[in-house]
């Protein structure tokens, strides 16, 4: 079993000269102990305090000094990392062999898909918390002059998570089952319904409401926090969309099998994840605007 | 949970908040059906990541359509009750349909005059049965189908 595929330069130079049994046991990976995601989302807490000080006036010349610092650690990363960047794409893309027991990525993708989703959550949760700790501001719901929005176009974009959701739960099943057609067929399916989704918000919806004068971001708190939500929320679709698009390629480059399917299942659980926060936007922002309460 | 069963489970929160909030309402009596209760019974095919589902499908289902906090309160009953298909899915899945609808119209029958104070209990004892028996019993019909192609309960957690 070779592991060479997910090295950058420095280490697939050991794997090249390094012949046997040990290379098998173990090669250590590039990544493994790079100090850059923990520095950066350090800088990037730092950053966020400093624009929050300059905004606010407390210490302008400090919050500059704390964005700065954000800005040298990231051209820090840019000079030091990009140039394996290619090399890792590549050989990510190239050399992992067919039927392989490995999984579809050289990591542990349950603990790291599970990372990702609880830093989603985190975001949303921020997110959906300013929303309901400004609305409790409000003595009736909804406010004065705020409009009932129409729910056609969503009601259409919720069916069609509901279908993208289904349809990749029946294409991992297959893949499980080692019918690689079908496990292809349903990804396509997914993508292209998971597709119509920013369409039809980007194309049509936002511009409905901003260009008729119905809602925009400047109507006050509902349309501020509308468009803050659906925005991050359709932006984190078109990131789905864009994981699915690399596990096509990678599955018409013969990369997934029954015993081979971790990157699929967890680009599922992350369009599962980004589907189940639509549900709440549907609740809140359309059905929710026309209760009282 | 495992990670395999999240997409299970938001499949039913989906379908639950989806077919209750996206579909056309249809009313009976006190009580406005909600379409997304159909698939309790399901439970018995698809375990533990339906229990959980079905219920964070209610409690979204509740944000768009409820006002007053206590009925925000209904997800822990419909969870006791869809635990009670649960554990019964191995003896009799109609016996836990039963527990369901009885669990869950008795909580109806008292939330619903606090929700809606022009609604007497008796109207709203017999309603939220009704409206309860009818949902349940229609999607047990539907689970019979599904088991035959699926499998007996236990034997399968569904696609994964």
């Amino acid at each position: 079993m070779q592991r060479r595929w997910a090295q950058g330069s420095k280490l697939e130079h050991v794997a090249e000269t390094v012949h046997g049994e040990e290379v098998e046991k173990h090669v250590p990976e590039y990544y493994e102990h790079s100090i850059w995601p923990a520095l950066i989302a350090f800088a990037t807490g730092i950053a966020l305090t400093g624009l929050f000080m300059a905004f606010k006036g407390l210490i302008v010349p400090a919050g500059l000094l704390m964005m700065l610092s954000f800005a040298v650690v990231l051209i820090g990363f840019l000079y030091s990392d990009t140039r394996n960047w290619s090399s890792v794409v590549s050989k990510s893309f190239g050399r992992i062999p067919r039927d392989s027991i490995i999984g579809a990525f050289p990591v542990d993708i349950n603990l790291t898909i599970q990372l990702i989703i609880l830093t989603e959550l985190l975001l949303f949760g921020g997110a959906f918390g300013m929303y309901f700790a400004i609305r409790e501001q409000f003595t009736i719901w909804p406010p004065v002059g705020a409009p009932i929005l129409d729910d056609f176009i969503p009601r259409i974009q919720t069916l069609i998570l509901i279908s993208s959701s289904v349809l990749i739960e029946w294409a991992v099943w297959q893949l499980k089952q080692g019918r690689i057609t079908a496990f292809k067929a349903g990804l396509i399916g997914t993508t292209i319904l998971g597709s119509l989704f920013p369409v039809l918000q980007f194309g049509f919806e936002w511009p409905h409401l901003i260009l008729n004068g119905i809602l925009t971001p400047a109507t006050g708190f509902t349309g501020a926090s509308f468009f803050l939500l659906t925005g991050i929320h359709g932006a984190h679709v078109v990131a789905g969309l864009m994981a699915y698009a690399f596990v096509i390629i990678r599955a018409f480059m013969g990369q997934y099998s029954a015993k081979n399917y971790g990157f699929v299942e967890a680009t599922s659980t992350y369009w599962h994840f980004v589907h189940i926060i639509w549900l709440f936007l549907f609740a809140l922002l359309w059905q929710g605007s026309r209760i009282l309460g | 949970m495992k990670l395999g069963d999240f997409g299970i489970f938001v499949i039913f929160a989906a379908v639950y908040a989806a077919g209750t909030l996206g579909l056309p309402k249809i009313s009976f009596m006190a009580y406005q059906i909600r379409i997304g209760e159909i698939p309790s019974a399901f439970v018995a095919l698809f375990g533990m990541p339906a229990v959980l589902g079905l219920t964070l499908g209610q409690f979204i289902a509740n944000l768009g359509l409820e006002s007053k906090p206590i009925a925000f309160l209904s997800p822990v009953f419909s969870f006791v009750g869809l635990l009670a298909i649960y554990y019964t899915r191995k003896m009799s899945t109609l016996a836990g349909c039963i527990a369901y609808i009885v669990i869950t119209g008795l909580w109806l029958s008292v939330m619903l005059p606090i929700v809606r104070p022009e609604v007497s209990t008796s109207q709203a004892a017999i309603s939220a049965f009704a409206e309860q028996f009818i949902t349940v019993i229609v999607g047990y019909l539907a689970y019979l189908v599904a088991a035959r192609s699926l499998g007996k309960p236990g034997q399968t957690s569904g696609p994964q």
